[in-house]
């Protein structure tokens, strides 16, 4: 077997040097009666490399990728372009095949970059400190929660119905086991309504948390809010699901988040089909001692050189057990290299204009929208919904549009079963040119 | 290791000074150096009261994290602000200047150790 | 040192500012794509005041900026990790190439099914190799984490309860040599954990067990093999007592790998098991993630497993995202997609004929390691090992010598450390796990570093010790700087 170095040889002489016969007398501590024959289990059999390859390559073709698709899909997760050495980097055995580094001596190159990391995530969403990463938006939305209610030992968690239905599933989730009220709040159309917001803080309020821009891409002033947080003595959590966005629009910090989390696919990550995905979260200074999961800092070492370890390890599991922040024992250590990556090449220039292109192609595509489709009111960053006459004029279009190798949108009742079924989560990143919008376009025409 | 006589002490090595109805707390010379290097403190509320044996504080080291006993009942009236800035001085000064807080008595010191029996304690 | 057989040399390496560092005016690196274009006038009422400050190197300075730091780190590609409990193997470099394909990386969650059906066939066909090795008859692949698996398995078990109208059982059994993880997923089940002292061979002691099991138990969590590398061969007692008690058992695979093809814990009486495919089935750690944790189950706990769910019918893959019974979603999507395909690939390239020898290889190697050490070490449990070994620092405690220093040194001999205190249940812990992917002239190597250390310790030469590591680019870093101040961004 190719992945195993010991020739038979080599077991012998092993198995020997313990005066041991065979391979099963190191089993012998596993009762008879579970030991498994060989070929007991019902799988295939082995599979050469180049069989590998072929499987997964006849496996792939069949599935319809954005080499020859133009992607107007989001809710999450979007179509951005990554550079090649951002894959590059990741593929280095050095950062790929590392264990999280709790030897500092022998792992300055993952935790250098995770400090960097932290500190670019920062300064994009403007707030005072990052951890070094969380699994994705929705668990990280739920830790935000379960921080919040830490911090301010209060319970209530007030979620607006505009943030991701997955986000809001998952924090529902995680909440349902522990005292406390979590409540929803509506919305007005596709956009946030901060005065219902507002309206249900009470003194039991742990966190409101609405997402910027919203799940429909709406972006609107949370000034309000932050002054109803500050008199009620509760955090504002913002959950986003492009940090891209905040090279172009006040990032949440200016908009004066106590918490902010997210996805940072956006930044160098594939689609891959929902994941390996990259979660965020970013706080004020003074809460950093409750922020869950890995966390990177700068020091010295023995002769004074300037290095990085992991710290505030207190928090963690593995020593204060079921007091700990979170049960969180690994991050997205690998999505955090790329991430840094993809933010090294950009600078503030590029990701300004990948937020730009991504906000001028939607702009482009809604001027230009026939009377019989109506696009949701209001400033929206790259997404938008497009609602259509009935469910039957919808799917029409959408089967038009994959004929011109066009996903033109998610049916929103995929991603929340209380919509009508005539409304489409339409995206667009800078990978959507020109040509693209006038195929769109051009697409709808056949439900004139 | 340090055991003043003017102090109470508790098996979780917690100590208290009474002066009145007032009673400062802080955690024991023995405590400190178990804990290692101390590098945070978490510092109770002003105002809050705790009952004797309830966990009023936690202290951080490095490796471990550790709660803190309140050796008797009382309300808070008073923290170590300092101790936000430079929490080694429960290390260096652990009957000191690494005070953690103080208290309005509400119970009494009854059940506690001397110095004599805090060493005995100790030594067993 | 009497022995030259480690490989440890001084590297080509080279100091590296923060990136925040370089000083010069960004360059700009990147031709994009797009629509170049207007943004909306109620959008440009939104802008950004301040830029973010990303400083943006052009491409050749970005990857010397990163290729250098990756330099400073060891990784399983450059060197043995014989970190207990963790299980650092070797990663097929074939399973990166076909993740990778536009096919499978270039996809979106929320395309038309029919336009994904082949990613969902590998899921699928993934999630019934799991089960059928593992022994369980459903499986769940959402779960980011074995942390994560443990929660989700946990909400099941709830979920299983409360339907039973069992509301009241609230408590988790937790061996004292339990992973952290255990009692902090308890906790956010809303569940508490009582820790069961262990015998004195390491393993669960079934009167200490009995003493617990009342009415109020949910749950056991246990690791087996256990976290001091031994089998609990009492397994099917302890299932049975704690089914019988009313509770249900489960599983933390973190130890997978010592029984892949040879035995299945579901044949042994746990209800659920999380699988760290990060750990047995090889995908690459990335220092520190991304990982997935599934998490197998039995008959009694399938109707509960998260939404959504892939489900086949005649030919034909799709989603089921609702389900009454279900305790819920636990991630914001089917899972992490890559990881599992990776896990997919390396399942297949051992298949029926050869995935006992992963475990078989596995534990051969950390006896191998055990029978070498044992005199030079204190082994705190006498037997057979599976596939990780535990010794402790008590010989050499007698010279000044801790398992720090041991663990340091080794850094200087060119190895990685082994895990170092933990479990806690013995003082001064060494753990090997050498898995199933390192030869034996590599195993050889470690050993006699180690013999060597012991060798020093007992000739009183011990300073080098204490100094070490001494090799690497940053010696002992001061961590109790880096908590009481942390700074944990760039501020010039």
């Amino acid at each position: 077997m190719r992945f195993l170095p010991h020739t038979n040889r080599d077991r012998i002489s092993m198995l020997e040097s313990m005066n041991m016969d065979s391979m099963s007398d190191l089993f012998t501590d596993i009762p008879r009666e579970f030991h498994l024959e060989e070929g007991d289990l019902n799988l295939p059999d082995a599979l050469s490399e180049a069989g590998i390859v072929r499987k997964f390559t006849q496996a792939a073709e069949k599935n319809s990728h954005m080499g020859h698709h133009h992607c107007f899909l989001g809710g999450g997760t979007y179509d951005h372009f990554v550079p090649a050495v951002v894959d590059y980097v990741i593929s280095r055995g050095e950062f790929l095949t590392a264990y999280t580094p709790y030897q500092p001596e022998i792992s300055q190159g993952t935790l250098q970059t995770l400090f960097e990391f932290q500190t670019m995530i920062a300064r994009l969403t403007g707030m005072d400190v990052s951890n070094a990463s969380m699994y994705e938006a929705a668990t990280a939305t739920a830790e935000a929660a379960l921080m919040a209610r830490r911090i301010t030992r209060k319970s209530k968690v007030i979620m607006a119905a505009s943030v991701n239905p997955r986000y809001r599933a998952v924090t529902q989730n995680y909440l349902s086991r522990l005292p406390g009220e979590y409540v929803e709040v509506n919305m007005d159309g596709f956009a946030t309504n901060v005065d219902k917001l507002i309206a249900g803080i009470d003194e039991t309020t742990a966190c409101v948390i609405v997402q910027y821009p919203d799940f429909y891409g709406s972006v609107y002033d949370l000034a309000a809010l932050r002054a109803a947080c500050d008199t009620a003595k509760c955090l504002m959590v913002i959950a986003f699901s492009d940090p891209t966005a905040f090279a172009l629009i006040q990032s949440p910090g200016e908009c004066g988040a106590d918490i902010a989390v997210g996805s940072g696919q956006s930044l160098g990550i594939p689609m891959g089909f929902g994941g390996p995905h990259l979660g965020l979260l970013t706080c004020k200074q003074k809460y950093v001692r409750q922020m869950p999961g890995r966390v990177c800092g700068m020091t010295t070492d023995a002769d004074g050189k300037r290095g990085f370890v992991l710290t505030l390890a207190t928090r963690e599991q593995h020593i204060r057990r079921e007091k700990a922040t979170s049960n969180i024992c690994s991050n997205q250590g690998l999505m955090c290299t790329a991430a840094a990556t993809y933010m090294t090449l950009m600078g503030d220039e590029s990701l300004k204009t990948v937020a730009t292109r991504s906000a001028a192609a939607l702009h482009r595509l809604v001027s230009q929208l026939p009377k019989h489709v109506q696009a949701a009111q209001g400033a929206r960053f790259h997404e938008t919904v497009l609602s259509f006459e009935n469910q039957q004029k919808r799917d029409l279009f959408l089967l038009e549009a994959r004929k011109q190798d066009i996903f033109a949108g998610i049916p929103l009742e995929q991603l929340d079963d209380t919509m009508d079924a005539r409304h489409l989560l339409v995206a667009t990143t800078e990978m959507i040119e020109d040509a693209d919008i006038q195929k769109y376009l051009t697409a709808l025409e056949v439900i004139a | 290791m340090s055991i003043p006589a003017n102090l109470k002490y508790t098996k979780e090595h917690e100590w208290v000074r009474i002066e009145g109805d007032t009673a400062t707390f802080g955690v024991s010379d023995h405590a400190q150096e178990a804990l290692g290097d101390i590098v945070f403190v978490e510092l109770p509320e002003i105002g809050r009261t705790v009952d004797a044996g309830e966990a009023y504080a936690v202290v951080e080291s490095i490796k471990a994290v550790s709660d803190v006993y309140a050796p008797v009942s009382g309300e808070i009236i008073e923290v170590n602000e300092a101790l936000e800035a430079a929490p080694e001085k429960v290390n260096t000064e652990p009957y000191g200047a690494g005070w953690i807080t103080k208290v309005k008595m509400s119970g009494n010191a009854d059940e506690l150790m001397s110095d004599d029996e805090y060493n005995t304690f100790l030594e067993e | 040192m009497s022995q030259t057989s480690y490989s440890a040399v001084s590297g080509i390496q080279h100091e590296e500012a923060l990136l925040f560092e370089h000083a010069h005016e960004a360059a700009k690196s990147i031709s994009l794509p797009g629509v170049e274009g207007d943004i909306s006038p109620e959008l440009q009422a939104f802008s950004r005041q301040e830029a973010a400050q990303i400083p943006g190197l052009s491409e050749p300075e970005t990857v010397r900026h990163f290729v250098r730091m990756s330099q400073w780190n060891h990784s399983i590609e450059t060197g043995f990790y014989p970190l207990g409990s963790c299980t650092m193997k070797y990663n097929p470099r074939v399973n990166e190439q076909v993740v990778r394909l536009p096919g499978l990386a270039d996809i979106h969650p929320d395309q038309p099914i029919d336009s994904v059906q082949g990613v969902l066939e590998l899921l699928y066909e993934l999630q019934t190799w799991l089960c059928e090795l593992a022994g369980f008859s459903d499986i769940t692949l959402q779960p980011a984490a074995g942390a994560q698996g443990e929660i989700t398995g946990l909400m099941m078990i709830r979920a299983c309860l409360d339907a039973r109208g069992e509301q009241h059982r609230k408590k988790v059994l937790v061996p004292d040599s339990a992973h952290g993880t255990n009692p902090a997923s308890a906790a956010l089940c809303g569940m508490h954990c009582v820790a069961l002292k262990s015998r004195p061979d390491g393993r669960i002691d079934l009167d200490e067990l009995k003493k617990h099991l009342d009415g109020d138990v949910a749950a056991l969590m246990m690791t087996n093999p256990n976290t001091a590398g031994a089998f609990e061969s009492d397994i099917k007692e302890i299932c049975q007592l704690v089914h019988d008690a009313g509770g249900l058992v489960y599983g933390d695979g973190a130890n997978l790998n010592a029984l892949v093809g040879v035995a299945r814990p579901g044949d042994m009486g746990i209800d659920c098991l999380h699988i760290n495919v990060h750990k047995t089935f090889s995908t690459p750690h990335g220092g520190g993630g991304p990982g997935a944790g599934p998490v197998v189950v039995n008959e009694i706990l399938a109707p509960y497993l998260p939404v959504p769910r892939i489900v086949k019918e005649g030919d034909v893959y799709r989603i089921e995202t609702h389900d009454e019974q279900s305790c819920g979603t636990v991630l914001g999507s089917l899972g992490q997609v890559g990881v599992l395909l990776r896990a997919h690939a390396y399942i297949a390239a051992f298949g029926r004929n050869h995935l006992h020898k992963i475990a078989q290889d596995a534990v051969l190697n950390a006896n191998y390691v055990l029978h070498r050490l044992k005199g030079a070490y204190h082994v705190p449990f006498e037997g057979l090992c599976k596939h990780e070994c535990l010794l402790t620092d008590e010989y050499q405690n007698k010279h000044g010598v801790k398992t720090l220093d041991i663990a340091k040194q080794l850094i200087d001999l060119g190895f990685h450390p082994m895990t170092i205190y933990f479990p806690l249940i013995v003082h001064g812990a060494m753990l090997i796990e050498p898995t199933e992917t390192e030869s034996k002239t590599t195993l050889d190597s470690f050993c006699d570093a180690m013999l060597d250390i012991a060798a020093q310790c007992e000739a009183g030469d011990t300073q080098v010790l204490h100094d070490a590591p001494v090799k690497p680019f940053r010696r002992r870093l001061d961590e109790t700087q880096a908590a009481r101040k942390p700074v944990l961004v760039w501020q010039k």
